[in-house]
């Protein structure tokens, strides 16, 4: 069965000053999937995160989205189909209820407050990102953690069908990363299509459908992290010998030097 | 609603001090003798009183209670859209630019017969939108606006204009006073004329500040999640800034370079009731115009009758209440 592709990268180029940082990049992202992005510093990881919301523009083939150039939308239109977490998030001292709040603008017309769907679904958002319980305290008195699921809570409340993260693990302990991860997996579970650059391949291995391996901005390969992670690539990709060893109860691939 | 009510309040309290002493409910009531249902009322203060209080203090007053809410506003809109807590109305150039035009005018152009002293605004607001369109062409990069390259645009051109201004003071030694007075801020002598030249650019682009406030608070989550909740970034930045500059332009003509008001009422108002720009907008305007009411009524009565500038004021009084502020945390 052929399934919907959400996100397409036609032939996609991308030239930064003279220097190519993407070259001739065709995939496609279907939905309700939890896709990672993996490739060394350099790969053009970001750069993909970012035409994908059309923070930056490509300078050669096409970004379509839902069927349609990413370029036709309009950014109110781009923003009820796309959120996005950037690599460093930065936080004023709002409250967590007033940053994930935030997320339903794109929807406020105008002046209005926030009605009462608004408030259900950040309400809804605070839960399910497991902030609820800070709603009244200023986001700055959080630890990094706690702030990136407040940042994920923010997004949730968006209420889009796709959702890009650039490396939305760093600086956590493995406790909130797994956290992260599983609720991408359950967003993805419910028809969210998920997108992150990660740079850990482990997380990857266990909780991603599909992985995108790029290097020196070029798509390296596509699949199912269990056929793609494999030794000869981990050596191909990162030039480190890694043993091939798999997960005794999930039987993923697991890499470790 | 309370920091209406103390402004309205000390607006009053602030017309009724001074050399002439005249009871606050004496010029409340001079006040509403003037609206027409209530014209009938009984009159029990002086024609030399009313004389004062609408001729002289009432303009002053209320210049001082615009001034002081516009820049700020434009604090507001700056610290905000520049995402810099030491950004504050002048940041971009408007001060040096106006300074330039004051001084250019009082020194040479007025003296050789080009133009007249009441023109003296117009002077410094052509300065003020000059610098500030120099600092927009050098902060522009590729049609982009950022920050930093904004900001250190407006020190380049600000440590220029200063300079000139300098020279023309070492040039024209004897005319000094006058300048001074301009560059250190002050309201003495203004009156219905300047309230009436400043008022509208501050209350138009204080509302379409708060027009704004929403997008304001998105776009302190930074630019790529401002981007990716729908906001043009570099759209507003623009239009953010054209405001603020305007405003400030506005208040700096007519009154000289009064400091620290716009760089510190912000602070002040963001650490009582935190980063909302719509209430730290709405706020903000109003502290600042108590603040510097009350400032420009010190200024004019304790070394009287002699006139302190309002601007020395504002930094001998906000500075250690700001510090005591922040130790308190």
């Amino acid at each position: 069965m052929q399934k919907r592709s959400l996100i397409e990268f036609d032939n996609v180029g991308f030239t930064y000053g003279s220097a190519p940082v993407l070259e001739g990049l065709s995939f496609q992202i279907s939905t309700g999937q939890f896709v990672g992005i993996v490739g060394p510093n350099g790969a053009g990881k970001s750069t993909v995160l970012k035409l994908m919301d059309r923070l930056l523009t490509p300078t050669a083939g096409e970004v379509r989205v839902g069927g349609r150039n990413i370029s036709q939308y309009s950014l109110r239109e781009l923003a009820k189909l796309i959120a996005l977490i950037p690599q460093e998030p930065e936080y004023f001292p709002f409250t967590v209820r007033e940053l994930v709040s935030l997320g339903r603008s794109p929807y406020r017309k105008g002046y209005g407050t926030l009605t009462p769907l608004d408030e259900e679904i950040v309400e809804r958002a605070m839960q399910e990102a497991g902030v609820s319980e800070h709603a009244h305290r200023p986001v700055d008195q959080l630890s990094g953690g706690e702030r990136q699921r407040v940042t994920l809570a923010r997004a949730l409340a968006q209420k889009t069908p796709i959702l890009l993260l650039d490396e939305p693990t760093n600086h956590l302990d493995i406790e909130h990363q797994l956290h992260i991860c599983q609720l991408l997996e359950g967003k993805a579970g419910e028809g969210m299509t998920c997108v992150a650059v990660l740079h850990d391949l482990n997380l990857v291995a266990a909780y991603c459908h599909e992985v995108l391996v790029l290097d020196q901005g070029r798509l390296i390969a596509q699949g199912p992290p269990g056929d793609i992670l494999t030794p000869k690539l981990v050596q191909e990709v990162y030039h480190v010998a890694v043993p091939d060893i798999r997960h005794p109860v999930t039987g993923r691939p697991v890499i470790a030097p | 609603m309370v920091l209406l009510t103390v402004l309205l309040l000390s607006i009053l309290v602030a017309a009724a001090v001074g050399s002439v002493s005249i009871s606050p409910v004496n010029v409340g009531k001079m006040l509403i003798s003037r609206v027409p249902p209530f014209r009938s009322m009984e009159q029990t203060w002086t024609a030399a009183e009313e004389m004062i209080i609408l001729q002289v203090r009432l303009p002053r007053v209320l210049l001082a209670a615009v001034i002081g809410g516009g820049l700020s506003t434009a604090g507001v809109l700056f610290q905000g859209i520049l995402r810099n807590p030491l950004a504050d109305p002048y940041i971009i150039g408007v001060s040096s630019g106006a300074s330039l035009g004051a001084a250019a005018a009082l020194l040479f152009l007025i003296p050789a017969g080009i133009g007249w002293y009441g023109a003296l605004p117009l002077f410094a607001f052509a300065g003020a939108v000059g610098a500030t369109f120099i600092v927009f062409r050098v902060g522009l990069m590729h049609g982009r606006i950022h920050p930093t390259n904004l900001i250190l645009a407006g020190v380049a051109v600000g440590a220029l204009f200063t300079a000139i201004v300098s020279f023309m003071m070492v040039l024209k030694i004897q005319n000094l006073q006058d300048v001074y007075m301009w560059l250190m801020g002050s309201l003495s002598g203004r009156g219905w004329r300047q309230l009436a030249a400043a008022l509208p650019y501050v209350l138009a682009g204080s509302m379409v500040a708060v027009l704004f406030t929403p997008k304001l608070d998105v776009y302190l989550l930074g630019e790529e999640t401002a981007h990716s909740l729908g906001i043009d970034v570099q759209r507003l930045q623009k239009q953010v800034l054209a405001i603020g500059s305007l405003i400030a332009a506005a208040c700096v003509a007519v009154s000289g370079v009064i400091g620290f008001v716009g760089l510190m009422v912000p602070h002040a108002v963001r650490m009582r009731i935190g980063p909302k720009h719509t209430p730290l907008t709405i706020s903000s305007f109003l502290v600042g115009a108590i603040f510097l009411v009350a400032a420009d009524t010190l200024a004019r009565t304790v070394l009287s009758p002699v006139e302190i500038p309002v601007g020395i004021v504002t930094a001998l009084t906000g500075g250690p209440f700001f510090i005591y502020l922040m130790k308190r945390g």
